[in-house]
């Protein structure tokens, strides 16, 4: 007895139980027997051929109508069947694509994200969530032998695979140029060079650069169009905006950066954000820029790492788990 | 949420009327009516954003494009009423001293 | 291999009765209800295609007796525009984003062999059969 000849078999004596006593439990085991049936790849045009079979075989003197009407349709249900089977193919292929993208967040992860500094002045804390599985975002610290500290932080527009390639492409040639790493402006006004030749016009990227010196405690920066920052003021208690000016990267040949610089006292702090951050929305609304800084002071007793964990365990609840755009939110701390 | 977009044109000058939101999923339907009127030299386009309510970076990047194109064919390209929400994004990315902005409406500018 | 049934596409009447010969000669050769609705189904896919992208072309359909086993072949051809890119039209989910080639894939798993030959402005071969079982 071949496959087909057993499935009619049993759709037959479940429906012709059902046809007897009406029943939920009947009704049950049909529903159990549909589970099997799309386990085994049947498609709904072999589904109702399956159900005429089983009535052609109870009702041998069935109406030619009846019979006529079963022909029309499974003619109908061919349709049915086509969607059916381009879902499967396509469920197949989305399954393949997110090994693949998997493998490439990974790769990402190791590529981008480098050791946190560990500097006696500094408490540094950072969290970066993609929206999707790749991040867009990217932020980098590097220490140097004079104990300073460079802190980049990047947003691609755009999420996912393009802002992800665009921001390795960004890594390297933050990598290739060493000796413009002391000066934020030259930075820019170099990276903005390798974007505005090698990215699709419609792309632009927004950069946040600075440099702390350990010695002085003095923080040099300069913003490609980037979300502005926030500095805290600990004696004042008291939070400002760390304002720049400067166009995003990519648009024009020769933009000018602009250097500013902060010094900062014992518990200063300088937080550092994606729009991410700040475009998240809740169910109320937006959330404005005020909300981030009420939810940094009221956890200010905890490290830099402590709070923007705390920050952004918030605001994924207040967005309902759900992110709209990639996140990354950094602090440091002005220690001793 | 969505995205409606409405054209007039008159001789050299087109404008698109924009109302709903300009985000990842209908920026491309904005490029695909803005970019084409942008390469034609002489020509002057007229967006307008009073009443755009959302823009995100996605959207940012349509204007960016738009405005490429614009200088490469010698068209005009303008962006008027915009809200000062969405302002605030042209600002902070420094967008609004390269792009032709006017009138923009409501709060601090 | 006899030529059973040729029907040039030019109308939707003509889809019709390029079906109508599917449905025949594959009852004849004795395929069951379901792969007679599916046979059918693919000659109007391809029949479609003709009348929509190409304007006028063939359907021929022939029967196939290779070492005992039976097989019913459809070669579906037109001197139309041709395609592009056969790897995208042959890729799920093109068809919804509408175009050329419309339901090819879906048309591949409702047969049992596929193959499709086409060379800009000079048409589209389609050959595609199914196996009695």
């Amino acid at each position: 007895m071949d496959d087909r000849e057993i499935q009619l078999r049993r759709y037959k004596s479940i429906l012709s139980k059902y046809l007897d006593d009406q029943s939920e439990q009947t009704l049950y085991k049909g529903q159990q027997f549909s589970r099997k049936m799309i386990e085994q790849k049947i498609s709904p045009e072999e589904a109702v051929s399956l159900h005429v079979s089983a009535m052609e075989s109870l009702y041998p003197d069935m109406p030619q109508e009846f019979k006529n009407s079963y022909a029309f349709l499974l003619e109908m249900m061919i349709g049915y069947g086509f969607a059916y089977r381009e879902h499967q193919s396509l469920r197949s292929r989305q399954q393949q694509l997110e090994t693949e993208i998997e493998i490439a967040a990974n790769m990402q992860q190791t590529l981008l994200m480098g050791e946190m500094p560990t500097v006696e002045s500094l408490d540094i804390g950072a969290v970066s969530k993609p929206a999707k599985k790749m991040n867009g975002d990217y932020y980098h610290f590097v220490q140097d032998e004079n104990d300073c500290v460079s802190v980049a932080i990047a947003d691609v527009i755009g999420k996912g695979i393009p802002a992800a390639l665009c921001m390795s492409m960004i890594k390297y040639a933050m990598d290739s140029a060493p000796e413009q790493r002391m000066q934020p402006s030259a930075m820019l006004g170099n990276l903005n060079r390798v974007v505005e030749q090698n990215v699709d016009p419609n792309m632009f990227i927004t950069m946040f650069y600075g440099l702390y010196d350990s010695f002085n405690h003095r923080f040099y920066y300069s913003g490609a169009g980037h979300e502005p920052g926030f500095f805290y003021n600990a004696e004042n208690d008291d939070f400002g905006e760390l304002y720049t000016k400067g166009l995003v990267l990519g648009v024009s040949k020769k933009p000018n950066y602009r250097e500013y610089s902060k010094d900062l006292q014992k518990g200063d702090m300088i937080v550092l954000l994606s729009d991410g951050v700040t475009e998240c929305r809740s169910s109320k609304g937006f959330i404005e820029r005020d909300e981030i800084v009420a939810m940094i002071r009221s956890n200010l007793h905890l490290s830099a790492q402590e709070i923007v964990n705390t920050v952004y365990r918030e605001l994924e609840k207040m967005q309902e788990f759900e992110l709209r755009d990639d996140f990354t939110l950094l602090i440091l701390r002005r220690k001793v | 949420m969505n995205l409606q977009i409405k054209q007039e044109d008159q001789d050299n000058i087109h404008e698109l009327s924009l109302s709903g939101e300009v985000d990842a999923f209908t920026a491309p339907q904005l490029r695909e009516k803005l970019m084409p009127l942008t390469e034609k030299e002489g020509e002057t386009i007229v967006v307008k954003l009073a009443n755009v309510n959302y823009m995100d970076s996605t959207g940012l990047g349509v204007f960016v494009g738009a405005l490429k194109s614009s200088k490469q064919n010698n068209s005009t390209l303008k962006l008027t009423g915009m809200t000062s929400r969405v302002h605030r994004l042209f600002e902070i990315t420094g967008l609004d001293e390269v792009i032709d902005i006017e009138d923009v409406k409501g709060g601090s500018v | 291999m006899n030529i059973q049934s040729c029907v040039e596409v030019r109308n939707e009447w003509d889809i019709v009765k390029a079906r109508q010969e599917g449905r025949n000669i594959a009852k004849e050769l004795g395929f069951g209800s379901v792969d007679q609705a599916r046979i059918t189904t693919a000659i109007s896919e391809l029949a479609r295609n003709i009348y929509l992208y190409a304007g006028k072309g063939r359907i021929e359909i022939s029967n196939l007796d290779s070492s005992g086993k039976i097989g019913l072949r459809i070669i579906a051809s037109d001197d139309g525009p041709g395609i592009k890119d056969i790897r995208k039209v042959m890729e799920d989910g093109f068809t919804t984003s509408g175009g050329l080639g419309a339901g090819l894939p879906g048309v591949k798993r409702l047969m049992d062999e596929f193959s499709i030959d086409s060379k800009e402005n000079e048409g589209t071969e389609i050959i595609t059969t199914k196996w009695l079982r």
